[in-house]
């Protein structure tokens, strides 16, 4: 790898060397997610970006699902639906379990102009019709959702239900096979919906952000981004839900129950002990639905549960407030003072500029604040509430398995990819029609075991921020907008890639501050953070609110001054620099850093 | 008195007779500004200075020998009339108008600046043609009297012999004085109410360094420089320098000297978050006041204090964006690269 490469500053993906004991790690993904010879001289001449973003450690055979599926719908609302002028979609490559994506641009004129003509119509119409759209959009999102939950994995049990006999109910054998194509599809539902809004909200919002760039040469990403974030947000619900019980717990006398170090399940025994702590635990239910919901992590994987999966984090996060209530602290959102600057940053600025751009301005920011709903909402609908119930409902597959012997645990079904779980579910529904031996309980353990392995090696291996040709310019939309990819933000890590001790990326959330680096590569990690560490990963989430009380800075790999880390440091006014393209792989845990989330830049101290 | 005013009563309507820095001084006061007091001598004063020394026909042969374009020429124009106006009296009646406006300032023998203060209001040509003296840290009515005199003197200086020639500006010119209490400053600078390079509205550029802002307009030192929000007054850029000279008034009394900044100050911020907000509040002041964007000096007197000792209008801005107003719809479609017809 440190070779330079005959296409650039960046490696090839043909170089990159399987880490020891990792051979073989490609059987766990599609024939069409590799770097094959046979491709070499298109793939090498390719840009292609380690989507760390989404993807952050790797992939299990299963989760591979979440990059088809999501990629098919974006490319589908971008280049055949919307058909974005300049960008058709995004193709992805694996590399010892990462996963590279890269655009395909529209080089030719006349089709560009030819696909002109569709966007302006299409998008026009999603534009001039967004709150109707989005209401419509909101209601089969959540319909979705209902249908999720109520779709059943039947059981095989020694006979088939008297249903069946008499009732001229499914066989139990076929209704598995469907549940099981019907979670496929409610997935790919899923991930339709979520793409249809995302390029147009960004779009709007990125437009009014460049107005005021070339009107307002030096203002801050991060006031821009305060002028448009909404004021009621649903992401940061889950949290307030929690401030509320903590303010319950100790109006009510219960907040004894909450002592640091104490697991959630000892909590709520000693709360179910008396009238006043099973009332606060009445309360909790209540708040339970949906705003349990949050999940644990942004990352697409089924590791990611919800807080109804893991309460550790939603309990941390209480003990952590009354702690703070009882300290005397406010814990409360300053909304009225989010309120107060957005109104006053929207106002003064336009107040300083010319008739024409004032117009714009205006116009920019009424249409990037109609759009902004839903950037903020599909969040936690799609990827947290849809997806974690989703991964539970593959879960319910897994004990089927478990129940006649394929696996030992459920969770062991994120082992096989989805097809292989299909020839499974073959196997089990033939063997347990026939009454036969199933080869299944003897096949899979040790492929399971293996790839188990394999991915715990490969989670130790660094991957580059980028592999390919450097490109000259970047002009795909979707990139630019959706992952900060911005020529610059290239140009530096192609500069970077022979190290350094100071890294930059962009200014999300100001300030300056110094300390002890932690860095935190998957969700199971936050527990190490220690107060007054600076948090250095791939990108957080909001879900990881108790993380935010400790730390003092955060630092990411990818993501603009709209990515969570950035909008959740802004309220927790956290220095911030995020698309730093190789923080987690050049900072070690312990070591001194300086981040300056004013300039946007992140210095190595020792 | 006819040849001099207190600063606070002057008016921009008042440029003719005083000069554009006193005048405009005038109105920062007016505005509410925190300017040092003073007063100002007028182009008056200027007048009876030459005619009752009789200078007027030597200055005229000595410019009508001058050849415009050999600098040796001007050289010798400039010296001889230098020469023959500083051995000339101040006018009793101008003397004296001066002692009691000074003596008025109160104190004992108080340190004034003493600066020109050119007619017309473009500074830029100003700037060109030399008219930009100040004496500092100036004491005693005589040697008020002497710094004036040599404020009159810079009018022939060779830049500006040679800057009028260029202009064929053969009339009389004259000048007025601007006096006033002097800032014992600690920090000074200069601001813009704009950023002057990106043409930026939302941000005041402010380029500070220690002591008196002789470094920092003479260039001498490459001064802290700082970008703040009008808006929010946040610090959005800060580049801090190492300032290794300063100006301070003499030990002796009168003058400035230059001296070293010891080590420990040198790349230390000159400004912290309370200074840097008062400037932009004041820099707020200025802007609204004239209505135009302004290049204001400023001191922070020793002890605390802003003081505002000069604005004059920012004449080259960048000007930002605005390319053809276009809808917000079609501002959103090029984005996603539908090019305009």
């Amino acid at each position: 790898m440190a070779a330079p490469s005959a296409v650039g500053s960046f490696p090839s993906p043909y170089e990159i060397e399987t880490p020891p004991g990792c051979e073989g790690w490609e059987e766990m993904y599609p024939y069409y997610a590799r770097f094959d010879e046979e491709r070499r001289a298109e793939d090498e001449q390719r840009f292609w970006f380690w989507n760390s973003m989404h993807f952050p450690v790797p992939m299990p055979a299963f989760d591979a699902i979440c990059v088809d599926s999501p990629y098919q719908a974006i490319g589908n609302w971008q280049n055949r639906v919307f058909a974005v002028p300049p960008a058709m979609g995004i193709d992805w490559r694996c590399i010892n379990g990462y996963i590279y994506i890269s655009g395909n641009p529209v080089l030719d004129p006349a089709k560009i102009g030819e696909r002109a003509g569709y966007f302006q119509a299409r998008a026009g119409y999603y534009y001039a019709n967004w709150d109707e759209l989005y209401g419509r959009w909101r209601a089969k999102m959540e319909a979705l959702i209902v249908e999720l939950g109520q779709l059943e994995v039947p059981a095989l049990d020694e006979y088939e239900p008297d249903a069946v006999a008499f009732e001229d109910q499914e066989t139990s054998y076929a209704a598995v096979i469907q549940a099981y194509r019907t979670a496929l599809r409610l997935l790919d539902v899923m991930w339709q919906h979520h793409f249809e809004f995302l390029l147009l909200g960004y779009g709007a919002y990125m437009t009014f952000a460049e107005l005021c760039k070339a009107n307002l040469p030096d203002i801050p990403d991060q006031h821009i981004a305060q002028m448009v974030a909404g004021l009621d947000v649903l992401l940061f619900r889950p949290d307030a839900e929690l401030r509320r019980l903590a303010r319950l717990a100790i109006d009510t006398g219960v907040d004894g129950a909450f002592v640091e170090g104490r697991s959630p399940a000892e909590i709520e025994a000693e709360l179910g002990e008396s009238d006043a702590g099973r009332a606060w635990l009445a309360e909790l239910e209540d708040v339970k639905e949906p705003w349990f919901h949050m999940a644990t992590g942004d990352g697409l994987y089924h590791t990611y549960g919800s807080w109804l999966d893991d309460p550790r984090i939603p309990y941390a996060s209480l003990i952590g407030h009354i702690g703070a209530l009882k300290a005397g602290q406010d814990i409360e959102r300053p909304s009225d003072h989010i309120a107060e600057t957005r109104e006053k940053l929207a106002t003064e600025y336009a107040a300083l500029l010319g008739d024409d751009a004032r117009k714009g301005f205006e116009e920019l920011l009424a249409l990037s604040r109609t759009v902004f709903p839903y950037v903020e909402e599909h969040k936690f609908l799609c990827d947290y509430w849809f997806l974690t119930e989703w991964w539970n409902k593959i879960r319910e597959f897994g004990d089927l398995f478990v129940a006649h012997g394929f696996f030992e645990n459920r969770d062991d079904i994120f082992q096989l990819t989805r097809l292989e779980v299909y020839e499974a579910l073959d196997e089990l529904a033939l063997t347990w029609a026939t009454g036969g031996p199933a080869r299944g309980p003897k096949y899979w353990p040790p492929i399971v075991a293996r790839r188990k392995e394999i991915l715990e090696r490969l989670g130790e291996w660094t991957p580059p921020p980028a592999v390919g040709a450097v490109p000259e310019e970047m002009l795909d939309p979707a990139l630019i907008m959706l992952w900060g990819v911005t020529t610059q933000r290239v140009h530096a890590w192609a500069r970077e890639q022979e190290g350094g001790s100071e890294l930059s990326g962009t200014a999300a959330s100001p300030g300056v501050v110094e300390g002890v680096a932690r860095v935190v590569r998957t969700v199971g990690d936050i527990g190490d953070v220690r107060d007054g560490e600076i948090l250095v990963c791939s990108i957080t989430s909001p879900a990881w609110a108790p993380i935010f009380s400790k730390i003092t800075a955060a630092v990411t790999d990818i993501g603009g001054v709209m990515s969570h880390a950035a909008i959740v440091c802004r309220e927790y006014a956290l220095p911030a620099v995020v698309g730093t393209g190789r923080a987690t792989s050049a900072i070690k845990t312990g070591q001194r850093i300086r981040v300056d989330g004013t300039a946007g830049t992140v210095a190595i101290l020792e | 008195m006819s040849h001099t005013r207190t600063l606070e009563e002057l008016r921009h309507a008042d440029a003719a007779e005083f000069g554009g820095k006193s005048s405009t001084l005038g109105e920062l006061i007016a505005g509410g500004i925190p300017v040092p007091p003073g007063f100002a001598v007028s182009t008056s004063a200027f007048r009876a200075f030459v005619d009752e020394a009789g200078l007027g026909g030597m200055i005229a042969t000595e410019l009508g020998r001058m050849a415009p374009d050999d600098v040796d020429s001007v050289g010798a124009a400039s010296h001889a009339i230098a020469q023959a106006m500083r051995s000339a009296p101040v006018p009793d009646a101008v003397r004296d108008e001066i002692a009691e406006r000074y003596a008025a300032l109160g104190g004992d023998d108080p340190p004034v600046a003493v600066r020109s203060s050119a007619l017309g209001e473009d500074s830029q040509d100003a700037t060109f043609a030399g008219q930009q003296e100040t004496y500092l840290w100036v004491r005693g009515a005589d040697h008020v009297c002497d710094a004036v005199r040599d404020c009159w003197v810079s009018l022939y200086s060779p830049p500006a012999l040679t800057y009028r020639a260029r202009l064929g500006e053969n009339g009389e010119p004259a000048m007025g004085v601007a006096v006033q209490q002097m800032v014992d400053a600690e920090v000074s600078g200069v601001l813009f109410t704009c950023n002057p390079v990106s043409g930026d509205p939302s941000m005041v550029a402010v380029n500070a360094s220690w002591g008196l802002g002789l470094a920092v307009v003479g260039g001498e030192v490459t001064p802290d420089d700082f970008l703040v929000s009008k808006i929010t007054r946040e610090v959005v850029r800060e580049h801090l320098h190492d300032k290794d000279v300063e100006y301070v008034p003499d030990a002796a009394g009168r003058g400035a000297v230059r001296v070293a900044v010891p080590e420990e100050r040198r790349g230390v911020a000159c400004l912290d978050a309370a200074a840097l907000e008062a400037l932009v509040e004041v820099a707020g002041t200025v802007e609204r006041y004239f209505g135009s964007h302004q290049d204001v000096e400023w001191a922070f007197a020793r002890g605390g204090g802003l003081h505002v000792l000069q604005s004059r209008p920012v004449t080259a801005v960048a000007k930002p964006g605005s390319s053809a107003p276009v809808s917000a719809m079609a501002a959103v479609m090029s984005a996603f690269g539908v090019k305009k017809d």
